[in-house]
Order: C-alpha cells, then structure tokens, then sequence
C-alpha cells in the first residue's frame, strides 16, 4: 500500500487528508493525483526524498504532498 | 517626487517643539520609504545612547505604497534602537494610523526627547498637539483604545502602548486595533520611557500619486488576482495556521522551548481545529486576505489567533488547547506584549524549573502559571521579572549553560520555526539585522523543496534573493509581504505600483540594491552601537548544534557547527563584508554609503 499525505490546500484538491492506494505496479506520482493537482508550488517528499509528479511511486512508498508555504 | 507627503513630522517632547521638513528627494530614490527611512534617520541622529534615554528616537515610517488602494498596503514600520537588543530595532504594524498619517500630510513622524508626564499625540493634519494622558496610564491597550476611539472617532488611526510598554518590559510592542501589534524589539518600552501613552492621527488629505486612474485599474486587478488564487479560499479558513501542519509533518513546530520539532498534541490544535472555533475575522485596513481568526478563549471572550502565537505560546509551552492559547494571546495584546518573545520567555522558565535552576515549579503546559506569568512580565515583578528584559539576559542572570537553549539571535528571540533540520532557516534568523526575526527571510520552504539538509551556496544565494525583496522592498515600500509569500500574488506587479505612484520605473535590481543599501546601513548601526559586535552575533543557539531532535521523524537531526560557518562565510562574501561580518569600505562605497564607511572602518 502506497500512504499519500496532502496538506493544506492540497487537501481540498486531493479530496483528502491523507490516502492509502494499492498499487498494482509502480507508477508515476501524477496518476494517482486528479487532473487538477497544481504543477507548481508543491514540495513532494517520496520517503523523505525531493521528488516530483513524474516519480515513480510503488506500494510501501510514503509520499507528502504540501503546498510551498512561505511562512508569515 | 509625486507618491511621497514629502514631509516628516518631528515632535520633541522634551520641550514641545513641533517641525515639519521636507524629505530630501535623494533619501526617497537611496531608501525608499518604511525601514530605509528609518534606518537612514537613526544612523544619522540615533548615536551611542541608551535606548531608553530621552536621546533615543521613536521612528513611525511609512513608504510609498502605504495607504494606497493597493493589496495589503496598509502598513508602517515602527523603528528605535532596541532596548531588548542594543542594536537596530524594527517591526511592521498594519494599522490605519499608517493611512492616517500620509492622509494627513507625513511620511514619518519622529518623536524624540520625553514628555514630563503622560501625554498622548493627536495629529489632525497640520494641527500637532501634545495632549494629557495621566488618566490613560495604566490602563491596557483595549480599555485606551476604546476611550481615544470614543473621543476622537472610529475613523481615525491609533497606536498604543500597554502597561508593559509604561514598564519598559523589553520586548513590549505598540498595539492598535485591538490585537494589531509590531515593533518586537521593545518599540513599545520606547515610547513608554518618553511617557507617551499613544499617538492619535486623523488624516483627510490625499496622496499625491503621478497617475492615479492607473493605479485604480492596477489596484483593483491585484485584488481580484489575490481573490482569484487556487489556495485564496483555503487560506481565508486557515490562514496562517496553515503552517501548523506543515511545520509539524517537518519537524519545524517549535516544541518545549525548541527541544523538538513535533508535538504529540499537534492535532487537537491546528488549523482544522481552528476552524471549527473561528467565529470572526481581524486584519489590517486595506487587505482583502486578512490573517487574524477571531475564537472564544477559556474565559469565553473573543480572542485572536495566528500561527506565530499559537505556536509559540502552545507547543512551545506544552499547552495544547487553542481556547488556552487565545487567552495568553489575549492577554498579551492587552498588556501589550509581544506574543513571540513571551512564549519564548515563558518557555525558558519551564525549562530552567524542570532542570531545578529556579526554586519556582512551573510545569511544562500549566496554564494556571502561564497566565500569572503574563502579568508578571508585564509587571516586571516575581518570576516575570527575570525574562522580562529577554532570554539573553535572564540566561546571564541564572547562568549554568543556559544560554545554549536560551533561544533567541543577539538578543532578539527566535521566531515559531525550530531549525535543527533546516541550516538555511538556522543562517536567515543569524543574519535578521533585528536579530531573530523571520520576516526577513523565510526559507524553510524552498529548502526543503530541493536539499534540506544541504549547506550549500545556493541556499545562500537564495536567502539573501528572499532578504532583499522581503527585508528590504516591502519592509520599505511599505506593504505586507503576504499577498505574496502566502498566495503567490505576482511581484512583478510592485515596479507598476511604484511607476503609477512616483512616476518613475524601477526594475527589480534597482530594488535589490536599495535594499542592499538598507542591509548595508543596518549592519553598520549595529557596528557602531555595539563596538564588539561581529561574526559571534550571528549564530544560532547551541541547542539546534549540540542536543539533536528526539521525536519524531527527524529523530536524531542537528545542525552541523563547521558547516554552518562555511555558509556565513559564504554569506560575508557574497554580500561583501570582512570575516568578522563588517561590510567593507568597497561595499559601502559601492552603495554610496561612503558618509558611513569612513565612520566605521575610519
């Protein structure tokens, strides 16, 4: 089971917090995602990793989702 | 130069002398307005005196985007050298006495010398007049700003000091509006040793802008772009308790004095829960994303929230009740504390109370003792007494290593972002010319988008990039950096703002060097005023190098010392000062601040 996690915003647009998906083979990040999941702004974490909405994600994976904050 | 009142207003209270000069055309192209002016202003009067002498000055700054029909522009900054720090003091305020006072012919208004008794400012456009304020003393900033609104109108701009603000507490603020506060490094203890009470602005004029049909049409086009935002309608909820989450999820949230990075009660008390509390809303004038969420606090009054307070005065604490943490908040605001340095302050205490080096018991989330606490540093008596000069002092004072997790940059206390696993946030609170600020440059993001753990050149190049648009543009201009940073409003809509406003186009580099320009000249203040200032200033506090996370998924995380040091370095030398951190004379030359060079480097 891949463990995906979206905070702030990201939320709305994923339709939820957080989301346990099995995977029938590794695939990109962006599959998983709706069309409307924003391109830019979005720091992804894939097991603690920078990576982006081309990475491949694969059952066990752990992946954070959140929006570029820029802190008050 | 159209966009500027072109004028400040000088008020001596000392002996009542009341001037009003003109601002000369080359002090607005060298420094803009807001900080620039204020920074140019106390190098030039503001020399070798204790910050709470008649000698210091209290600097009220507006810029030329301040007040405009403009996103988020209703800001001022309010300036002095710091008693809380030594050296150059400042923070933002939005506040319609920033409108007030451009509206009413000024720029900036100075106030020097001390009153002989209480007295309060009232400004109605050319009228000045110093008025009796001994009834006022003592009250706190809600109670006074009811009574001046009730005698001299709703529509009119109001700064206030609290109780702590007449005790010199360190770090007390100037309030208005009931919950807007800035001035972090004692702006308030300023005003209180002048005996000034408060400053009441009724402005009616207009700001002479070069064209005023464009900047309408630019106006409304950026507050339709900031409405129009993916994130506008999730961060109306939020705010900027967004970051609660987030700093959580990166072991960011500053927890039990900064020790950790998470909290175990995180979700009882993030944004999620914030919106189900939310009852109202609170901002700044001129700002259609306004930031403060209005609950019932645990006495069932409405109390105001933002992140900073909440995580400074929640996890920092132990507390993990937003009700609670409205109430501290609440109180601080009246008292007129600032909510940072207090969670800070208070989390010190606990620590020093769990380690036995303070006969006091004073537990970890107690909100019975926070509370007392709170009127005890706005007092300055019992336990309060010891932090209410800032965590530097109070570790000097019970010394036994406490200065390694007295948390806080040249005296300054550090903001609600614990960096043990982020060297690049760890270098922008060093390198804040107020001390410990992250308004300056917020980076936590960006590095953990590319290489958190990296102590790389680039994160320092990006840093000084975010410390010259945020510290010096909007510090200066002078408008909230939040349509930006928050919602990605576009900057490339700041040099059209100034074009319609001064007449004159300038580019973003011409930006970058007046805010080098600023950076320069603080960097020199503190230079001068404190003659062993120096490379030692601008660390961080041993707990983030020596004592790494425990909890959480950065378990084991601490900054690396040597590497550090690299990144200063590169930091001296990219923005051209000696290895001691003292711009040299090339750099100041460079900048036209030859005047201060030769004062400095002789």
């Amino acid at each position: 089971m891949a463990e995906l996690k979206f905070l702030g915003y990201l939320a709305e647009i994923a339709g939820a917090r957080e989301k346990i998906l099995v995977l029938d083979k590794p695939m990109p990040l962006r599959r998983v995602l709706p069309p409307s999941f924003p391109e830019k702004n979005v720091i992804i974490l894939i097991d603690k990793k920078v990576g982006n909405l081309d990475s491949v994600i694969e059952n066990e994976s752990s992946v954070i989702l959140m929006p570029m904050l820029s802190g008050g | 130069m159209k966009g500027y009142t072109g004028k400040w207003l000088r008020v001596d209270l000392s002996t009542g002398k009341i001037s009003k000069e003109e601002i000369p055309d080359e002090i607005k192209r060298d420094f803009l307005g807001g900080r620039g002016f204020a920074a140019k202003l106390l190098w030039d009067e503001v020399k070798h005196i204790d910050p709470l002498s008649e000698k210091n000055k209290l600097i009220f700054s507006t810029g030329p985007l301040t007040g405009q029909s403009l996103p988020s522009s209703g800001k001022m900054v309010i300036a002095s050298k710091s008693p809380l720090t030594g050296g150059y003091g400042d923070g933002n305020i939005g506040t319609m006495a920033s409108i007030h006072l451009r509206k009413a012919g000024y720029d900036v208004l100075i106030v020097e010398g001390k009153s002989e008794k209480p007295c309060y400012l009232l400004i109605e456009n050319e009228s000045v007049k110093i008025v009796d304020a001994s009834e006022l003393w003592g009250k706190n900033t809600f109670e006074t700003q009811d009574i001046l609104e009730k005698r001299h109108g709703r529509n009119s701009g109001i700064l206030i000091i609290g109780p702590a603000g007449e005790n010199l507490i360190r770090f007390s603020t100037v309030m208005s509006q009931k919950g807007r506060a800035g001035g972090r490094p004692g702006m308030g203890a300023v005003m209180g040793s002048k005996n000034l009470k408060a400053v009441v602005i009724k402005g009616t004029g207009s700001i002479p802008n070069f064209d005023d049909p464009k900047l309408k049409e630019l106006g409304k086009k950026g507050y339709d772009e900031v409405k129009g935002k993916e994130n506008y309608e999730f961060w109306m909820r939020q705010g900027t308790m967004t970051a609660f989450e987030w700093c959580n999820e990166n072991s960011c949230l500053p927890t039990y004095n900064f020790k950790e990075g998470v909290f175990e009660f995180s979700k009882e008390m993030d944004g999620y829960v914030l919106e189900k509390l939310h009852i109202d809303r609170r901002g700044c004038p001129m700002c259609n994303m306004q930031c403060g969420h209005i609950i019932k606090d645990a006495s069932d009054q409405r109390a105001e929230l933002d992140y900073e307070n909440v995580g400074m005065l929640g996890p920092n604490i132990g507390l993990r009740s937003l009700p609670q943490v409205a109430l501290l908040n609440r109180m601080a605001d009246e008292w007129g504390l600032d909510t940072i340095s207090l969670g800070s302050g208070i989390g010190f205490l606990m620590e020093a109370s769990e380690r036995g080096l303070i006969p006091e018991k004073v537990g970890w989330g107690d909100f019975e003792a926070a509370q007392k606490l709170v009127i005890d540093i706005g007092k300055g008596e019992g336990l309060g007494k010891l932090v209410s000069h800032g965590v530097r002092e109070a570790a000097e004072s019970i010394g036994k290593g406490s200065h390694r997790w007295a948390m806080h940059v040249k005296g300054l206390e550090i903001t609600a972002y614990n960096c043990h696993g982020c060297p690049g946030m760890a270098l922008s609170f060093g390198t804040s010319p107020i001390g410990a600020s992250h308004k300056d440059a917020w980076i936590i993001a960006w590095e953990i988008s590319t290489d958190r753990f990296s102590y790389s050149k680039e994160k320092v190049e990006k840093l000084i990039e975010f410390q010259r648009i945020r510290g010096g543009f909007f510090e200066s201009a002078t408008v909230c950096r939040l349509p930006w940073v928050e919602v990605s409003f576009g900057l490339q809509s700041y040099p059209d703002y100034l074009e319609a406003i001064t007449g004159n186009r300038m580019s973003w580099e011409d930006l970058y060097k007046i805010g080098d320009r600023i950076y320069n000249l603080i960097r020199a203040y503190w230079k001068r005023e404190i003659p062993q200032f120096g490379r030692t200033w601008d660390y961080p506090p041993d707990r983030w190098f020596e004592e790494p996370l425990s909890q959480g998924k950065m378990k084991g995380v601490k900054l690396d010392r040597e590497k550090y040091d690299q990144m200063l370095s590169w930091y001296y030398e990219l923005r051209g000062w000696d290895k001691n951190g003292i711009p040299t004379q090339e750099t100041l030359d460079d900048l036209g601040l030859e005047e201060v060079s030769k004062e400095i480097i002789g």
